[in-house]
């Protein structure tokens, strides 16, 4: 029996549902040729901002129970060194490319989608909206009318389905995802990293050269897959559900929550071949299951 | 690099004295791959604590087997410490870049480790022992139990000089007490790796005396492929990772702060 494991974001479509978190992957050329990569559904490489950025001070990461704390920082080269170094090789691989954006203000996310859209042949692109809102002292992610208005303004000139990326630290994620869906965003990417902070007691400083970071991993998978299960019930776009994915196991309590793709991040860290596992894994249940659409799996958790 | 991620054959654990281990993995293709300076990255528990993978320099890589050398300070390296013949291990590698060998006009070749970073110098050894060069090391350590096994080196030709903390062997006081012997030639070429103090203290000696060389950092590593850009140092080019566009540097590139 033929198994369709495709789907759609907007107007593209993707090979299978499994993808890989911004951040959580390289850019060596050695690993684009592996079979890991070219199995996954799409690519989504590190946020890219307009500038150049250089990052945080280290440390930048520090280890905790089933997880880990970052502040990286967005270090990277800026986005015409990524259109120009880093984008030809990641198309080459065959394999849809998801480009993250973060930018200071409007009129930056909407240049940078020019660019990505006179750079051709990306398969979405995803607003990082973990970025500081100018106009008030928190998060464009934690204001509904600030995410709507950067999706607004980005969909109004991107020629890709465009997918807004959300973040956890807020009191009622579905009212941001309501936003960004009312603004035009074609899917959701959910969840950012939960503020977190670790203190090394010997010291009495943080653990974090930047005071505090972000919380990903398996610890924080539970609440992941909860704000998942409760945003794809309240919005009629796709969710990309993320947060501490391990195993197959992992991955499939987030499909049957409504996430019509998922990504492994943190977790690439400790096993690089997990994208591929979970991807195996989920094909075996849906054979054990009887399934020939994926979609027979999303949403389908019981009441 | 063929197979990044294999499951390696523990062949032997064994306890070389009080303070150190040597692990050896049957790993033909990682064996064959591995270059001086360069690490792996073991996933040291099956579940979820500790989290992240732990590195480990090359030590040896011959007949098909990888040998690493090191010391129990922590919960990571405890686990692995507790490890048996014939468990198997999640091992990413080799990975990094390693050192620039020497060139044929170098006449003096400096390793200049402290503790267990003298580690790479020995697989290094065995790939320089036709060099012409001059070969010495520079070893400091806290105390006689750390200044393990010099004897692979001394075989491969290395000239062996220690300090240590405590004088409980060769000179009383640190590593850079045995800086005399090195030859303030430009065909001189260091090698160092240890703790930060040290490094730096190599460092500023080179920029003195105006002579090459090259360092091996070390930072707290997650993915240790420069996917997350967690393990960056400030060098003098800006931030650079250590699993990746290291751990060796040129000498004068890192930032000691
Ligand atoms: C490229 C590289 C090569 C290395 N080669 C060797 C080697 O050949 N032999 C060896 O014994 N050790 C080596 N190390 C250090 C080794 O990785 C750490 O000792 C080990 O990760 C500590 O883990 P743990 O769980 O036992 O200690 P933890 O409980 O995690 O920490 C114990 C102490 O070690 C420090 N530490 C933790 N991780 C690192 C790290 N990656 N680098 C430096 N300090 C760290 C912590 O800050 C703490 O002070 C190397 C490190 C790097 C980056
Ligand atoms: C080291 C690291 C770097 C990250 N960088 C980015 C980034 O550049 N852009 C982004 O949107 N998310 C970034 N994230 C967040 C992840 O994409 C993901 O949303 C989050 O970590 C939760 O998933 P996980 O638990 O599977 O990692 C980063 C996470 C980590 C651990
Ligand atoms: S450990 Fe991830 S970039 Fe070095």
């Amino acid at each position: 029996m033929p198994m369709k494991l495709s789907v759609n974001i907007g107007t593209s479509v993707f090979p299978n549902p499994v993808t890989v978190a911004s951040g959580t992957f390289g850019h060596s050329e050695e690993l684009y040729r592996s079979k890991e990569v070219k199995c996954l559904g799409a690519l989504v490489p590190k946020t890219v901002t307009l500038n150049a950025q250089q990052g945080n001070l280290p440390p930048r990461i520090c280890e905790t129970p089933a997880g880990m704390i970052n502040a990286i920082g967005i270090e990277n080269a800026g986005i015409d060194a990524f259109i120009d170094n880093k984008l030809p090789g990641l198309k080459r691989v065959g394999v849809p490319v998801i480009v993250s954006i973060s930018a200071h203000n409007e009129d930056d996310f909407a240049l940078m989608a020019e660019k990505l859209n006179a750079a051709g042949g990306l398969a979405a692109v995803e607003l990082n909206l973990s970025c500081p809102n100018l106009k008030k002292k928190i998060l464009v992610a934690q204001d509904a009318e600030a995410t709507a208005a950067v999706v607004r303004r980005v969909k109004a000139v991107v020629k890709y389905p465009l997918i807004a990326k959300l973040s956890p630290n807020v009191t009622d994620i579905t009212a941001i995802a309501q936003a960004a869906e009312g603004a035009g965003a074609d899917a959701l990417s959910m969840v950012n990293t939960f503020a977190a902070m670790a203190i090394d007691v010997r010291t009495r400083r943080s653990k974090i050269g930047n005071f505090t970071g972000g919380l990903s991993g398996p610890a924080i998978r539970p609440i992941a897959l909860r704000m998942v299960c409760e945003t794809a019930a309240r919005v009629r776009i796709p969710v990309i559900g993320m947060g501490g994915i391990a195993c197959a196991d992992d991955a499939l309590e987030f499909l049957i929550a409504g996430a019509t793709m998922v990504a492994v991040g943190t977790f690439n860290f400790v096993n690089p071949r997990a994208p591929l596992e979970v991807l195996e894994g989920i094909k075996a249940y849906m054979k054990k299951n009887k399934m020939s659409d994926i979609r027979e799996l999303i949403g389908s958790i019981q009441r | 690099m063929a197979q990044i991620q294999t499951a390696c054959h523990v062949v032997e654990l064994k306890k070389i004295n009080a303070t150190y281990l040597r692990l050896v993995l049957e790993a033909p293709a990682l064996a064959a791959a591995a270059r001086p300076g360069q690490f792996i990255h073991i996933r040291v528990s099956d579940g979820n604590e500790p989290f992240f993978r732990r590195p480990f320099s090359i030590y040896r890589a011959q007949a098909g087997k990888v040998e690493i050398f090191f010391e129990p300070v922590g919960r990571g390296s405890k686990l692995l410490a507790s490890r048996k013949r014939g468990d198997v291990l999640d091992v990413l590698g080799p990975l990094g870049h390693g050192f620039t060998p020497p060139g044929k006009d170098v006449k003096q070749v400096v390793f200049i480790a402290g503790g267990i970073g003298v580690a790479p110098f020995m697989i290094f050894s065995d790939a320089i022992k036709e060099h012409k060069a001059e070969k010495i090391l520079l070893y400091g350590a806290r105390s006689k139990a750390q200044t393990f096994a010099t004897g692979g080196l001394k075989k491969n030709g290395v000239k062996v000089f220690v300090a240590t903390d405590d004088g409980s062997v060769g000179t009383s006081g640190r590593v850079s007490e045995l800086f005399d012997r090195v030859k303030a030639s430009p065909d001189t070429m260091i090698y160092t790796c240890g703790p930060r103090p040290m490094m730096a203290a190599v460092q500023a000696f080179a920029r003195t005396h105006g002579l090459k060389g090259e360092v091996s950092c070390e930072e707290v590593m997650a993915c240790g492929l420069g996917a997350c850009l967690g393990c960056s140092i400030p060098t003098v080019n800006g931030y650079r990772t250590v699993c990746h566009d290291g751990p060796v540097f040129d000498l004068q590139a890192p930032v000691f702060g």
